[in-house]
C-alpha cells in the first residue's frame, strides 16, 4: 500500500513539475498562435495617414459605410472607397452593409434620392488604386486585404482589435478571386 | 587520280575566296578612314559664327526642355491635388463612383484615373494637399450624375364619367452634381402629362446643399416639405414606393393633393447628439403654398403674403431597432384666400415606420387645422397604414387610408370623407423593371373629381378602381 502511495505521490509531484512550464508555455503560445493570421483572408480598414482616428466600433464603421456618419472628428468629409468587385467587396457588403449587391445598389440609390447619402462611395478598380486614393484623400476610408496594406495608409482597429488579433471580424470566408488582387 | 584532282579544285577555290575576303576586308577598313577624312575636311570648313549659332540653338533647346519638365511637374501636382479634392468629397455621387450606375456627363475622372504614381510615405502632407485642401469648382472635374425613373400603366374605375385609360406617369431625371467636398447640387426634372394630355416639364426639386458637419446641413431652393415621413422618403418616382400611388394625403398639389408638398425656401437639418437614440432635426422656412385655387400651387417666385411658412420636424432612428424611424413635425403658415379672411394653417404629423429590406410597415397620422380670423377651427384628421413583405421578387401589400374633412372646410371643401383599403402586388421582374397591380376600394361621402382633376392615377377618387403599372429606372 505504501508503495502505491509513494508511487502515486511521486507521479503527482513529477506531473505538477512538468505541468507548470507546460502551462506557462501554453500561456505564451496562444498569443503567438492568435497572431497568426492569413493576410489573404483578413480585411483591414484603412484611412489616410493624417486621420487621427485609431479605433472604430463596428457600429460606427457600419454607420460610416451606410452614409449615416459623414464627417471625421477633424472635420474632413468622409470619402468611402469601395473596390469594384471581388471577394473583398462581397465581404464588406455581407459583414458591414449586411446586403447583397442588388440591395446595396438599391439602398445607395434610395439614399441619394432621399438625401440621406450626400455622396456615393467611390468605386475603384484595384487595391493599388484604392490605396493611392486613400493616401491622397484626407477623409478617405476603404478596405484592403492585409497583404495589400503598406505604410502609405493607416490601419484602423475595429472594436479595439487590429487585423492581426484573434476575434477580428472582417475575414474573407470565400475562395479568393485573384482578379481583384494585385 | 580523281582524289588528287578534287583536292586541287578545293585548294584553288579556297585561295580564290581567301583573296576575295582579303580584298573586301581592305575595302571595309579603308572606307571609314576615307569617310572620316571627308568629314574632317567638312568640319574644317565651318566657321566660328556658325558654331556659335549651333551652341545657342542647343542652349535654347535645353531651356525649352527644362520648361517642359517644370510644366509637367506642375500638372502632376495639380492633378494630385485635384484628385484629392473630389476624393475628399467622396468623388461624388457624381464622381467616378459607383453611384448606383448613373450616367455621368463632363466626367474627367474615371476608375482608372487614380494617381499615376504612389508617392513615398514621407512628405505626405505636401503631396496630398494637407488638411486644408482647396474647395474649388473645376469645369473639368464637375460632373452631372443622372438617373432616370419612369412609369406608365392602365387605370380604370367606376367613378361617374371616368374612362379606362392607358396613361403615362412621370418621367423623372434625377440629377446630382458634387461641386466641392461639402456642396452639391440636386434637381429632379420631371416630364408629366395631365388631364389635357399635354406634356409639362417641372423642376420638382432644385436644391443647393451644403454639408457643414453631421449636425448641420443647409439647403436652399425648392424641396419637399418635411411634413411627416412619406413626403421626404418618396419623391417624384413610383419606383421606390411599394404601391402604385402615394397615399391620398400626400398627393402632389397639382394632382389634387391637400398638403403643401413642396416649399421654396431654406432648410437646415442634421443629427442631434443623442448616442444610440439617433435623433435628427429638420427646420424649414419658405413661401408656403398659395391659397388661390387657380394659381400655381407652389409659390416658386413670389409669395402672396409677407408671412413665411415654417416647419420643424424631429425624428429618431434608434440603433436598438434597425429600420425603425419615428418622429413628428409641425407646419405653420398663414393663407390669404380670395374673398376670405386670413386663415392660419397648422399641420401636425406623427409617424412610426419600420422599413427593412424585406418587411415594411408604415404608419402615419396627421391633423390639418385651418383657423379663419374671427372664425372657428376646421380640423381634418387623416391617416394611412401600409404593410408589406417581400417574398423573392414578389411583394404583396395592403394599405388603408382615411381622411375626413368638413364640408365647410375653407381650403379643400371638396374632399369630404374618403376611406378604404387598397391591396396590391409588386413584382420586380428585373433589377430595373417592376410590375404593380393594385385594387382600391374607397368609401366616398361625395363623388366627383378633386379640384376638377381627372381620376386617372389618383388614389381614393373612385369607389372602386384598378391600376396596372410598369415602373422602371434607367
Amino acid at each position: 500500500m505504501r508503495v502505491w502511495l509513494r508511487t502515486v505521490g511521486f507521479l503527482v509531484v513529477v506531473g505538477a513539475t512538468l505541468a507548470l512550464p507546460r502551462e506557462q508555455r501554453a500561456q505564451a503560445a496562444p498569443s503567438l498562435s492568435e497572431r497568426r493570421v492569413n493576410p489573404d483572408h483578413t480585411l483591414a480598414i484603412v484611412v489616410n495617414r493624417k486621420n487621427p482616428i485609431d479605433n472604430l466600433s463596428f457600429n460606427e464603421l457600419r454607420k460610416i459605410f451606410l452614409g449615416e456618419r459623414n464627417h471625421w472628428s477633424n472635420g474632413h468629409r468622409i470619402a468611402i472607397a469601395m473596390l469594384d468587385y471581388g471577394p473583398e467587396r462581397r465581404t464588406v457588403l455581407r459583414l458591414i452593409y449586411r446586403m447583397d449587391e442588388a440591395s446595396y445598389q438599391d439602398a445607395l440609390l434610395r439614399g441619394m434620392f432621399r438625401g440621406d447619402v450626400f455622396v456615393a462611395p467611390k468605386t475603384l478598380a484595384s487595391p493599388t488604386i484604392l490605396r493611392k486614393f486613400v493616401f491622397n484623400a484626407p477623409g478617405a476610408i476603404g478596405y484592403l486585404r492585409l497583404r495589400d496594406v503598406n505604410e502609405t495608409v493607416k490601419v484602423v482597429r475595429i472594436d479595439g482589435l487590429s487585423p492581426e488579433d484573434k476575434g477580428y471580424r472582417l475575414q474573407i470566408d470565400e475562395p479568393l478571386d485573384t482578379k481583384g488582387s494585385e | 587520280m580523281s582524289a588528287t584532282w578534287c583536292w586541287e579544285v578545293q585548294r584553288r577555290w579556297m585561295l580564290a575566296n581567301l583573296g576575295l575576303a582579303l580584298t573586301l576586308s581592305v575595302v571595309f577598313l579603308l572606307a571609314p578612314g576615307a569617310l572620316y577624312s571627308q568629314q574632317s575636311e567638312t568640319t574644317v570648313s565651318v566657321d566660328a559664327r556658325k558654331m556659335q549659332e549651333l551652341f545657342d540653338r542647343i542652349d535654347e533647346l535645353e531651356a525649352s526642355q527644362k520648361q517642359l519638365r517644370e510644366r509637367v511637374a506642375q500638372l502632376e501636382k495639380a492633378q494630385s491635388v485635384a484628385q484629392a479634392v473630389p476624393a475628399g468629397s467622396a468623388s461624388g455621387a457624381a464622381g467616378s463612383s459607383s453611384a448606383p450606375g448613373g450616367l455621368q456627363i463632363a466626367e474627367s475622372s474615371s476608375k482608372a484615373d487614380a494617381p499615376k504614381a504612389e508617392p513615398p510615405p514621407t512628405g505626405q502632407a505636401e503631396q496630398s494637399g494637407g488638411t486644408g485642401e482647396p474647395e474649388h469648382m473645376d469645369v473639368s472635374h464637375t460632373a452631372l450624375n443622372i438617373r432616370g425613373f419612369g412609369d406608365f400603366g392602365f387605370y380604370g374605375g367606376n367613378q361617374k364619367g371616368q374612362t379606362s385609360s392607358f396613361s403615362l406617369g412621370q418621367t423623372n431625371l434625377f440629377i446630382t452634381s458634387t461641386l466641392s467636398e461639402r456642396v452639391r447640387f440636386l434637381t429632379e426634372m420631371v416630364f408629366e402629362v395631365h388631364q389635357d394630355n399635354a406634356f409639362q416639364t417641372d423642376l420638382e426639386r432644385v436644391l443647393l446643399e451644403g454639408s457643414l458637419s453631421d449636425y448641420l446641413k443647409v439647403s436652399g431652393g425648392r424641396y419637399h416639405t418635411a411634413i411627416g415621413y412619406y413626403n421626404t422618403a418618396y419623391h417624384h418616382s413610383t419606383w421606390f414606393q411599394t404601391a402604385t400611388e402615394r397615399p391620398y394625403i400626400f398627393e402632389y398639389e397639382d394632382e389634387g393633393g391637400i398638403l403643401p408638398i413642396h416649399m421654396v425656401g431654406v432648410q437646415a437639418s442634421g443629427q442631434i447628439p443623442s448616442g444610440k437614440l439617433g435623433l435628427h432635426y429638420v427646420a424649414e422656412v419658405g413661401n408656403g403654398r398659395t391659397s388661390n385655387p387657380v394659381a400655381e400651387p407652389v409659390q416658386n417666385y413670389v409669395d402672396e403674403n409677407g408671412h413665411k411658412a415654417f416647419n420643424v420636424a424631429f425624428f429618431a432612428r434608434p440603433d436598438a431597432v434597425p429600420g425603425l424611424q419615428t418622429g413628428f413635425s409641425v407646419y405653420r403658415d398663414v393663407l390669404s384666400a380670395p374673398a376670405s379672411p386670413r386663415i392660419t394653417e397648422t399641420i401636425t404629423d406623427v409617424y412610426a415606420v419600420l422599413t427593412r429590406p424585406r418587411f415594411e410597415w408604415l404608419n402615419e397620422a396627421l391633423m390639418i387645422r385651418h383657423t379663419p380670423a374671427g372664425g372657428h377651427d376646421y380640423v381634418t384628421p387623416a391617416f394611412y397604414t401600409q404593410i408589406s413583405n417581400r417574398f423573392g421578387s414578389y411583394r404583396p401589400y395592403l394599405r388603408y387610408q382615411y381622411i375626413n374633412a368638413s364640408s365647410n372646410e375653407p381650403i379643400f371643401p371638396q374632399v369630404g370623407l374618403r376611406t378604404g383599403p387598397s391591396v396590391g402586388l409588386r413584382f420586380d421582374a428585373t433589377e430595373s423593371v417592376a410590375l404593380k397591380l393594385q385594387y382600391d376600394y374607397t368609401f366616398l361621402r361625395r363623388t366627383g373629381p378633386i379640384d376638377g382633376k381627372s381620376c386617372v392615377q389618383l388614389s381614393m377618387c373612385a369607389p372602386s378602381a384598378v391600376a396596372m403599372q410598369v415602373d422602371f429606372k434607367f
